[in-house]
């Protein structure tokens, strides 16, 4: 009886592990520990940092770690025979803030605190290689790599209010709700010279407006296509239709989404690539997202070299 | 942070116990009288006008140079980045603040301390404009501060001890506090810091003894507006009247304009006067319209939180000139009247000269030397006259290029930043510590927030001049006109003080605490403190004796901005110590 209880016990500690954060900085010299690959291994554990509050990217759902984001962190974790801890981010006003704050330096109110590896930072060549007004490169001290999804911009409307989104003219005479200080507030606040402006209703995040799109006061809410999807599974928002128009001059339609590590973490790197690369091909990646609801699509980064039959595995259609 | 203990921490109780003996509440009647009152200070801005101005005159131009360090003290830990507080005195006691939401009460005859209060900093905090606090507030037996997680906090004065602790904003939605609380007939009365998006300034009073909310006046045109009385919420007007009129769309309802630098109060017309941060969004192309009442400086009703009347010193920001800057009260002397007037030097580089009983503009001029997003203000109403093409470019007007870049002067920090000035009724001039650089704004093409594309802009900010940022100006608020000026190699950040004696006290980056003839501007004292002063200095008597406290440790925004200012600063060690000068007895009469 005894036994039971302890294995009981130790089943119950291990379980909950899994989520919990891992405090492992040098609080006497108050600095993030030096978490090399060898020591990842060696340590048994993986801190992937994600954003927070994040559906369907990375949340908490009944007090445990969910989202694509995390399913994805558990493979890469198991894959490299370590256990999976979640790193969580508030993240800050732009990508190089975060950055920062989580992967090469760590904020200045907990310097001890640096996730392994960050996902769904945007893989962008010319964004790793940008220079500030002196020529120095703005993010040499991290490697951004791995593309694994590539996102996009989505509407989801109400049938009883519009019969279709052909163009975003409609907006003009119907409110839209966005998430504020997005790419969907800008676009839609000065699109067509600023027609649309008085329409456009701000929230907190996607969630918040799909609820505002429920009682009626918007008629329709742009997103990423993954948080759209994700309100458009839910039972409550089963009225709602997704969108098929475009977005002229929006700047960035879809781009791609990775990973990235501290610039001298390279050889963990290239075992997070190799891992990632696989799912990307074998067409893992594609399943996870349809396990969620979510539709996936194969970074450009791929469409690029990849064969159309290869294509098809890893988006799920061989 | 994350191993921060809630630490309170009393040391030798017995030396306590020897300061409080005899030690005398605090009242309303000696907050409004503390500018007359040399012995002791009770109040941010060293009377609640905000002059910083002491009728000392023990220390002065004569003497000043005998002018001796008496004991300092560290704030201890790792904690250091900004020091930005002004002490506080009563009874032989010092109460000052420190970075992290620190308070300190010490003998300021010997420098010990007698307990610290370390307030406990919830895990994930993000605080937007850095760790600094301003100072505290002292009322009754109180001593009331505000934390980055945006809570007021009543400690005892004598034990340290929490007597009240009251959530002002939710810090996960981006509030913050880091400037010093005032009281104003038994109210504390307390501003919001916040970040750039998502949040609405507000102005809010509590009850002093009981930390119970009394009133709450939105700072956005839109916003209602309560009373709180017998635990009921009774509605108390909307700023503005109503949404709307200077806001398109719903954007109001996120409108920004956040009260961070707290306010003054002027008890002749029974006011406060808060100024507001910057519009949001940023981009200004996405509002068009005044956008009410951010970047302005409101006149508060103390009971109710009414507005009176509002000034409104950057319309349709462009260019992140905050409002916040203090209002100082004055008389202005003028044609043989006496006119109550108040005046502040603005971010956008102009120094505001208005009626305080009606918020009528009376004049303004550039204190700054060169001003190149407007051509200057309209000489009835104060209003900018804009420059063409001197405001950023929209960003989604541009595509994937740069866009075009726009030059603006002064830099978004401001010709004058939270650094509070000092006025003079001797002199009758105003002692404005002022920074020259630009800064170049273009939109950026590439730019993410939080895994997802986004329109972004890019800033670098540049020093005017080769050989110095900072510029310490005398300022006649008659004339416009630059009576004297001091330049300093890196940015001026710290406050000024300005006394009787014909002294004006700052502190530089470089660590220096300096003292000049208030009239000619001659530098008559400098003394290291071993960090860069962005405190503020003050001066009050003891057992006979003058002395000048101020806070050491080089931070706060400048070194989180940077760009080519980088250089400049790049080197200042950080630091954390209260520094406490006096002018022993017999060389008061050494002229």
């Amino acid at each position: 009886m005894k036994t039971m209880l302890a294995i009981l016990t130790l089943f119950i500690l291990a379980g909950s592990a899994v989520a919990r954060e891992v405090q492992d900085g040098n609080e006497l010299l108050n600095r993030p520990a030096e978490r090399t690959y060898d020591i990842i291994l060696e340590s048994g554990y993986l801190k992937v940092g994600m954003y927070e509050n994040f559906p369907p990217y990375s949340y908490e759902l009944n007090g445990e770690p969910a989202g694509i984001d995390v399913e994805l962190g558990k493979r890469i974790a198991e894959e490299m025979g370590v256990e999976f801890r979640v790193h969580w981010i508030t993240p800050d006003e732009n990508l190089g803030d975060d950055l920062r704050n989580n992967v090469w330096k760590g904020h200045y109110l907990a310097k001890q605190r640096l996730a392994d590896v960050m996902l769904r930072v945007p893989y962008d060549k010319q964004y790793a290689y940008m220079q500030d007004s002196t020529g120095e490169y703005i993010n040499e001290q991290v490697v951004l790599f791995g593309p694994y999804q590539q996102e996009t911009w989505q509407i989801a409307f109400n049938p009883e209010r519009l019969d279709s989104v052909e163009t975003v003219a409609v907006f003009q005479y119907n409110p839209i709700g966005v998430e504020i200080d997005t790419l969907p507030d800008f676009y839609l606040s000065s699109g067509l010279r600023g027609r649309l402006r008085d329409q456009v209703r701000h929230y907190p995040n996607v969630r918040e407006a799909f609820e505002a799109m429920r009682k009626g006061e918007v008629s329709a809410v742009m997103g990423m296509r993954s948080e759209i999807d994700h309100e458009l599974a839910k039972p409550e928002n089963s009225a709602f239709r997704p969108a098929d128009n475009g977005f002229p001059g929006i700047g960035k339609q879809v781009w791609d989404v990775g990973m990235a590590i501290k610039h001298t973490h390279r050889q963990l790197g290239y075992a997070l690539e190799a891992i990632v690369d696989k799912l990307v091909r074998n067409g893992e990646m594609d399943a996870l997202f349809a396990d969620l609801e979510l539709r996936y699509s194969v970074p450009q980064y791929y469409r690029e070299f990849l064969e159309p039959e290869a294509l098809a595995r890893a988006e799920g259609e061989l | 942070m994350r191993t921060n203990k809630f630490g309170i921490r009393i040391a030798a109780s017995a030396l306590a116990l020897a300061v409080s003996y005899g030690a005398q509440a605090v009242t309303d009647e000696d907050i409004v009288n503390d500018h007359k009152t040399p012995e002791d200070i009770v109040s941010y801005g060293m009377g609640t006008q905000g002059q910083r101005f002491s009728i000392l005159e023990d220390l002065n131009t004569d003497n000043v140079q005998h002018l001796q360090p008496a004991w300092a003290f560290s704030f201890g830990s790792e904690k250091m980045r900004g020091q930005e507080s002004q002490p506080l005195i009563k009874d032989g006691v010092m109460y000052v603040t420190a970075s992290y939401s620190r308070v300190y009460a010490i003998d300021a005859k010997t420098g010990e301390e007698i307990w610290q209060y370390d307030a406990r900093l919830p895990d994930g905090i993000m605080p937007c404009c850095d760790v600094v606090n301003r100072g505290v507030a002292l009322y009754d037996d109180k001593v009331i501060f505000g934390t980055l997680d945006a809570k007021l906090v009543a400690l005892n004065k004598d034990t340290g001890k929490p007597m009240w602790i009251k959530k002002v904003a939710d810090y996960q939605a981006g509030y913050a506090i880091t400037a010093a609380p005032i009281v104003v007939k038994g109210k504390v009365i307390t501003g919001v810091s916040g970040g750039e998006f998502g949040i609405v300034g507000k102005v809010e009073a509590y009850d002093a003894h009981t930390g119970e909310l009394v009133w709450m006046r939105p700072t956005v045109e839109g916003h209602m507006g309560y009373v709180y009385k017998d635990g009921k919420k009774i509605e108390n007007g909307i700023s503005g009247g109503k949404p709307g009129q200077t806001w398109p769309g719903d954007m109001w309802k996120n409108g920004g304009a956040a009260t961070w630098l707290g306010g003054t109060y002027d008890p002749e017309t029974d006011s406060l006067f808060f100024g507001t941060g910057n519009p949001a969004p940023w981009n200004s192309h996405l509002r068009p319209g005044d956008n009410l009442f951010s970047s302005s400086r409101l006149a508060i009703d103390p009971d109710d939180g009414s507005i009176k009347w509002h000034f409104q010193t950057t319309p349709h920001d462009g260019w992140d000139y905050d409002g916040v800057n203090e209002l100082i009260s004055f008389d202005l002397n003028e044609n043989g009247k006496t006119i109550k007037a108040a005046a502040t030097a603005d971010r956008n580089g102009f120094f505001y000269v208005l009626n305080r009983e009606n918020g009528d503009f009376i004049r303004g001029f550039p204190f700054v030397d060169k001003i190149t997003w407007a051509e200057g203000l309209d000489p009835e109403t104060g209003r900018p006259i804009f420059t063409e093409g001197g405001r950023p470019g929209d960003p989604s007007a541009t595509e994937g290029g740069k866009g075009e870049m726009v030059v603006a002067q002064p830099a978004f920090l401001g010709g004058k930043n939270w650094m509070p000035m000092a006025y003079s009724p001797e002199t009758e001039l105003f002692y404005v510590p002022s920074n020259e650089w630009s800064m170049d704004i273009w939109n950026e093409p590439v730019s993410y927030k939080k895994g997802a594309a986004f329109l972004g802009a890019g800033f670098t900010i540049k020093p005017a001049n080769d050989d110095y940022i900072g510029v310490l100006r005398a300022m006649d608020p008659k004339t416009g006109k630059e009576v004297w000026r001091y330049e300093n190699t890196a940015p001026l950040w710290g406050g000024v003080m300005t006394t009787a004696g014909n002294l004006v006290f700052t502190g530089t980056p470089e660590g220096y605490l300096k003292a000049f003839d208030a009239r000619t501007g001659e530098e008559l004292y400098r003394f290291n403190t071993g960090s860069g002063v962005v405190g503020t200095p003050v001066t009050w008597t003891m057992d006979g004796e003058q002395y000048v406290s101020v806070a050491s440790g080089w931070g706060g925004a400048v070194p989180l901005w940077g760009g080519e200012v980088a250089r400049v600063v790049k080197d200042f060690n950080q630091g954390g110590m209260v520094w406490t000068f006096k002018l022993p007895k017999d060389r008061v009469a050494s002229n």
